[in-house]
């Protein structure tokens, strides 16, 4: 746990400035099995402080990989330093932010840091599982990591927090021989928020994942090329979730917007079917603790739930402190930052795409020629809102009917013309929290959805 | 250097005296100053102070790892401790060990002191060059930065090896806008040690934003057909990358799922390729000079006259699988060797085909089958680079691709971190709306 040597510090805040100051654990553990052989079994533990401090327009920061008063008095000073460095340079003259309300939000920061030895065990009951239980693999491999990242934020304006998130993770790739004698394969993950403990307590869970993924492999084995082409398809929740994320989330985020993204001139307009609704969840949503729980953001703003979309119509971006000032509209935490060395950005916490009134089975029944699409192994969005995500597993649909697997493929759209084609929305929603976004740093993330029935080009082969 | 090999010494010494057989120890201190610009502004100096510490112990075979970024005695006897644990916890694995005694190393490149008034002057005059003579432009980000990294890499067999360098590197996002319309994104970096030279010279950066300029109004392909694809250096090593990682990779060899395992010494790719890795080339700034299971990094030839000659593999996976050691593991330092046509040439001979800037799409699947949009690019009819396309996507196999070449240009490029042509491929399936 985190001494607090930072609290001391708060009153040689210069006023004027804003200024964070951060010390930082990441803990992180990692052990890889592949057919068998464990070929990674590490332990990371980064820690340190920074300070980021705001003035007239630019800022200033700086980090040391010590948790020490010393190190907090060099890198308060440093960031200072720089940001009048760039002041004096740059000379953008703009207003502090307007204030936020202040306070403490301390979360119960206690998680367990169960020894490698948990990870070892897990994992190797896994591998005995999937041996005994999968006999038509190739190949298999492997992984069980935790990432818990713990952090005090001292602010000079806003919320000061203790917070400790920890997510951990088994991801497992299978891989089988196809009909064609080229290899196929099929990946997944379980887990979420919590330790490893979390996961070793509900085995049964995770082995059923195994069975369902192996049971689709063996199926995409004889799997055909989809059609290509514009088609109706029906986009299982894993896809709501990266659509929401990579296709949508992105272009709100308010760096961008500013940028040069496809959103900025639609503000207030409408970019989907008055069906879909879009909102970036802080904690908690539909009662419960969403996988990535952010109370309070990296700059001190309590964090609260970012609504994007609704009904179709954009009404909002994610934004840190300085792009709400530009755009005049209150912060909602969306500020994150990875290491102790690293400054906050802005980012998506927990995006989802809201559930509708239509059962899923009453959307596959009304689909006469297309296709469902399960999972996604890779993706990506350009600032045009152009997506393309690579598909690892989904169905034909014939008459209303699932039908032969389809190997991988790709789809590809504009975000904001094809969310306008969705015209029926499933009423559960489910989450996934394995994914880590890249956008300068890494950042865990969840984000989930409903299934939509939609239309969208479909690469084939 | 010398606290630095003093702290390596000590978490040698802890690791041994808990108990290893063999142990590693690498130990790195990093400064690092970056000026950011976001939506084309100037918005943020930071400069970093970091350590790291990685130990990797050996105990009746079995391997265990620890990192840390304290250089404490308590955060290190505690580091060795986790490392010990990790390695106990782990099962036997007679394949794991480290590089031989080579002896001392030491080596000193780059610029190891940055001189930051000229650095930042460069930064605003990027800025300023791009506003001006770019104006279509918006920087999305803008990342530059200087880098100065002392490293130390010991092992118990004996090897000492240290390291001080420093470097600047360029990574920026960009997109064009004219009256409400914006194009795709693109990113573009370079390494380089060279101050003297300012930016927007450096690389390809000039030629990429005058691209991007002209992508913002595009036009849409009907229909499917098979075309040739010319492939600019910077998106070649992205499908190279991709290739070599699915066909040539240990962990793929070794896992059987590579195409190429059972290729050593036959033709994989047509006659005029080359390829090597090259990381401790002169102009490849920051390449990996020791690989991280102890040994000193040499250029090797992966592919020569299209025959593959070695995968790029560690000992661990060499050990596995009864093959040879690559003589460095870094797939991100490609050179491929330059063609006999000019890219103009090469060009006013395509028929039908793509200008490929950008590929949007993750890895391939085992068998080399990709699936990707084609961003950034350019219909290419009748030997003339034609308009700007949106919303086309290209399809084939990549080991098929490599043996599907048209040409290889004369010209190359050198980013800092790989050296390569423009390659033409042909029957790659192009398909629009």
């Amino acid at each position: 746990m985190i001494k607090d040597i930072l609290s001391g510090y708060k009153s040689a805040m210069p006023s004027g400035v804003h200024t964070e100051l951060r010390a930082q654990v990441n803990r992180n553990r990692t052990v890889g099995l592949m057919g068998g052989n464990i070929i990674k079994n590490d332990r990371e533990d980064i820690s340190g402080v920074s300070a980021r401090s705001y003035k007239n327009g630019v800022y200033g920061f700086a980090s040391m990989a010590e948790l020490s008063d010393e190190a907090v008095k060099k890198v308060l000073k440093a960031s200072l330093e720089n940001a009048d460095f760039l002041d004096t340079h740059i000379k953008k003259q703009r207003e502090m932010f307007p204030a936020i309300a202040s306070g403490k939000q301390f979360m119960d920061i206690s998680m367990p840091d169960p020894e490698q030895k948990t990870y070892v065990d897990i994992l190797r009951m896994l591998d005995d599982y999937i041996s005994n239980r999968c006999p038509e693999l190739i190949d298999r491999m492997l992984v069980a990591n935790s990432n818990g990242v713990e952090k005090l934020l001292i602010c000079s304006d806003g919320y000061d927090t203790h917070a400790n998130i920890t997510r951990s993770h088994i991801k497992f790739k299978l891989t089988a021989m196809g009909e064609k004698g080229n290899p196929v394969d099929l990946s997944g993950a379980f887990g979420g928020y919590g330790s490893m403990l979390d996961i070793a307590n509900d085995m049964p869970s995770l082995y059923a994942k195994v069975d369902e993924i192996y049971e689709r492999l063996m199926q995409k084995r004889n799997g055909v090329y989809p059609e290509a082409g514009v088609k109706t398809v029906v986009m299982g929740s894993t896809m709501a979730g990266i659509l929401a994320h990579e296709a949508v989330g992105h272009t709100v985020e308010a760096d961008l917007v500013i940028g040069g993204s496809v959103a900025g001139p639609y503000l207030g307009k409408q970019v989907a079917s008055e069906l879909v609704s879009l909102t970036d969840f802080a904690n908690t949503a539909f009662g419960e603790q969403t996988p990535q729980p952010i109370y309070v953001d990296d700059e001190g703003t309590p964090a609260e739930d970012a609504e994007i979309i609704k009904n179709g119509i954009l009404v909002g971006y994610m934004n840190n402190r300085e792009s709400a000032q530009r755009f005049g509209v209150k912060p909602c935490g969306n500020a994150r930052a990875w290491l102790f060395s690293d400054e906050p950005l802005i980012r998506m916490r927990n995006t989802l795409i809201l559930p509708g009134k239509d059962k899923l089975e009453d959307i596959i029944s009304s689909v006469d020629d297309g296709y469902y699409l399960l999972d996604y192994n890779n993706g990506q969005a350009d600032t045009t809102g152009e997506f393309m995500f690579g598909i690892c597993s989904g169905y034909e649909i014939k008459n209303g009917k699932l039908c032969r697997p389809i190997l991988d493929t790709t789809i590809s759209g504009v975000a904001f013309d094809m969310l306008k084609t969705v015209d029926m929305v499933s009423d559960t929603v489910n989450w996934t929290s394995s994914g880590t976004c890249g956008k300068k740093q890494p950042m865990p993330v969840g984000m989930g959805g409903p299934a939509l029935r939609c239309k969208v080009m479909i690469g084939g082969r | 250097m010398k606290e630095l090999n003093s702290i390596a010494a000590y978490a040698l010494s802890a690791l041994s005296e808990r108990g290893a057989d063999s142990a590693s120890v690498s130990a790195a201190y990093v400064e690092t100053r970056e000026f950011n610009v976001d939506g084309g502004e100037f918005s943020l100096f930071r400069t970093m102070f970091d350590n790291s510490l990685v130990l990797t112990a050996l105990r009746d075979g079995k391997k265990g790892s620890a990192a840390i970024n304290h250089f404490d005695n308590e955060s290190i006897i505690n580091a060795a401790n986790s490392c010990i644990a990790a390695a106990d916890a782990s099962g036997a694995d007679k394949d794991w060990e480290f590089g031989p005694d080579a002896g001392k190393a030491t080596f000193v490149d780059g610029v190891t002191k940055p001189e930051m008034e000229l650095f930042f002057s460069r930064c605003r005059e990027l800025v300023n060059v791009i506003k001006q003579e770019y104006p279509k432009i918006i920087i999305e980000q803008l990342i530059v930065s200087h880098r100065s990294r002392k490293q130390v890499y010991i092992n118990t067999n004996g090897s000492c090896f240290d390291r001080y360098s420093g470097s600047y590197s360029l990574m920026m996002m960009f997109s064009a806008h004219e009256n409400g319309k914006g194009s795709s994104f693109f990113g573009c970096g370079f390494n380089t040690a060279d101050l003297s030279v300012p930016f927007i010279e450096q690389a390809s950066l000039r030629r990429d934003l005058a691209s991007v300029e002209k992508q913002i109004h595009t036009k849409s392909i009907p229909g499917k057909f098979q075309g040739t694809v010319l492939v600019p250096p910077g998106c070649l090593g992205e499908i190279l990358y991709y290739a070599l990682g699915t066909f040539a990779d240990g962990a793929a060899v070794n896992s059987g799922t590579s195409i190429w395992k059972d290729k050593l010494g036959e033709r994989v790719a047509d006659e005029r390729l080359n390829i090597s890795l090259s990381p401790c080339c002169d102009d490849i700034i920051s390449g990996s000079r020791w690989t991280s299971d102890g040994y000193l990094t040499k250029k090797f030839d992966l592919i020569k006259n299209g025959v593959l000659q070695c995968f790029v593999i560690n000992k661990y996976f060499a050990n596995k699988t009864g093959v040879e050691r690559s003589l460095n593991y870094s797939l991100e330092n490609l050179a491929v060797g330059a063609g006999d046509k000019a890219v103009e040439e090469i060009i006013k001979g395509i028929d039908k085909g793509l200008l490929l800037g950008r590929i949007s799409g993750g890895r391939p699947s085992s068998s080399g089958d990709f699936s990707m949009v084609a961003k950034n690019s350019f219909i290419i009819e009748n030997g003339k680079i034609g308009d700007a396309v949106s919303e086309v996507m290209i399809n084939g196999n990549l080991a098929e691709m490599l043996n599907s070449i048209r040409n290889i240009s004369l010209e190359k490029e050198c980013d800092g971190g790989t050296s390569l042509p423009w390659i033409s491929f042909d029957g790659i399936t192009i398909s629009g709306k």
